[in-house]
């Protein structure tokens, strides 16, 4: 399983995704995650494709293209940039 | 320069902690440190150096203040509208401790300031309160090249952000290497989209206690980003790494 966790706002936008979804390969990166989230919930794809969108894995910053592995927890956080 | 008898009463409740003590309330009253942006987190991040009695304190923000600013900058009053906010922001912390030394410069932040109180000197510490990212990139690198700390924050909505980098003694890893000095501004920020004011009074206290401990000598978190969600009193805590193809700290002359 993945785990998922939308940080802060993108909570709210991601009310009812369900936050495990099963390992498999086409899934295997956080960037194919975000693509198969966005065929199913227009607007949290929206959301998870703003820039400064960052993603975590297992407590990481990582890069898009970072490979997931089964029982990795990926969390999607929106951007902070105000003062 | 050493504390004098109105020091020792001040600071008292620093002087009696053992890892603090006299030593460490001289580290901080030699301190100069810039506050770059006095909006909702640069209040709370002057307020409390100011209070703790760091030395130097130089505030940067060209902006003037607004009637709009009054929900979340706690240093002004509604009969500051119209004025500079440094200039408003000087004189109350003069009020709080007359003691330091606060210098104001009232224009965007350029490297100019960013190199320091004078030609010879630099910053102890820059503390990053702006509300864009050019801004937030520049003082990057101006930190990072010339070593000198950087406590950078942010908040919109319920949310704050804190990362800060001792570039005194990582040379890798840096702000750029989280955020892309090409990417674009997000839709929102707290001019267009809101923020909740002690949500900045959060991310502003956690700045300064940053600050504090990168001056005392307890900061050991380089480039690791805290995340806070004020509407589900959540915290997130994660560690990043350096990009080896960041164009602020990879491998030009490596
Ligand atoms: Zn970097």
């Amino acid at each position: 399983m993945i785990n998922l966790l939308f940080f802060g706002r993108l909570g709210d936008c991601a009310l009812d995704v369900d936050k495990s979804i099963f390992y498999q390969d086409d899934l295997a990166t956080p960037l194919d995650v975000r693509d198969w989230l966005a065929k199913a919930h227009g607007d949290l794809g929206k959301a998870l494709s703003e820039p400064q969108v960052l993603v975590s894995v297992n407590k990481r910053v990582v890069k898009w293209d970072h490979p997931l592995a089964d029982n990795d927890e990926l969390a999607f956080l929106p951007p902070v940039t105000g003062g | 320069m050493s504390l004098n008898d109105d020091d020792f009463m001040r600071y008292s409740r620093h002087l009696l902690m053992d890892d603090i003590g006299e030593v460490g309330q001289e580290k901080l009253t030699q301190a100069k440190v810039l506050i770059v942006g006095l909006g909702g987190l640069g209040c709370p991040v002057a307020l409390y150096l100011a209070a703790a009695g760091v030395g130097q304190i130089d505030l940067c923000d060209p902006d003037r203040v607004d009637k709009t600013n009054l929900q979340r900058q706690v240093l002004y009053r509604t009969e500051d509208c119209g004025e500079l906010k440094v200039a408003c922001a000087k004189d109350r912390l003069h009020a709080l401790n007359s003691g330091i030394t606060i210098n104001v410069l009232a224009r965007e932040v350029d490297v100019d300031i960013l190199s320091g109180p004078s030609l010879t000197e630099a910053y102890t510490a820059i503390v990053d309160c702006t509300d864009n990212l050019a801004a937030r990139q520049l003082i990057n690198k101006t930190c990072y090249e010339q070593r000198i700390p950087l406590i950078s924050a942010a908040a919109v909505g319920w949310e704050g952000q804190l990362v800060a980098f001792d570039f005194r003694r990582y040379r890798q890893l840096c702000f750029s290497c989280i955020i892309d000095y090409k990417s674009t501004e997000p839709m929102m920020n707290c001019s267009n989209f809101g923020v909740v004011g002690p949500v900045l009074g959060v991310m502003g206290s956690l700045q300064s206690i940053t600050v504090m401990r990168m001056l005392l000598g307890f900061f050991e978190q380089h480039g690791e980003l805290q995340r806070y969600d004020g509407k589900r009193g959540q915290w997130l805590t994660m560690q990043c790494a350096s990009d080896t193809s960041c164009s602020i700290c990879g491998p030009t002359d490596r």
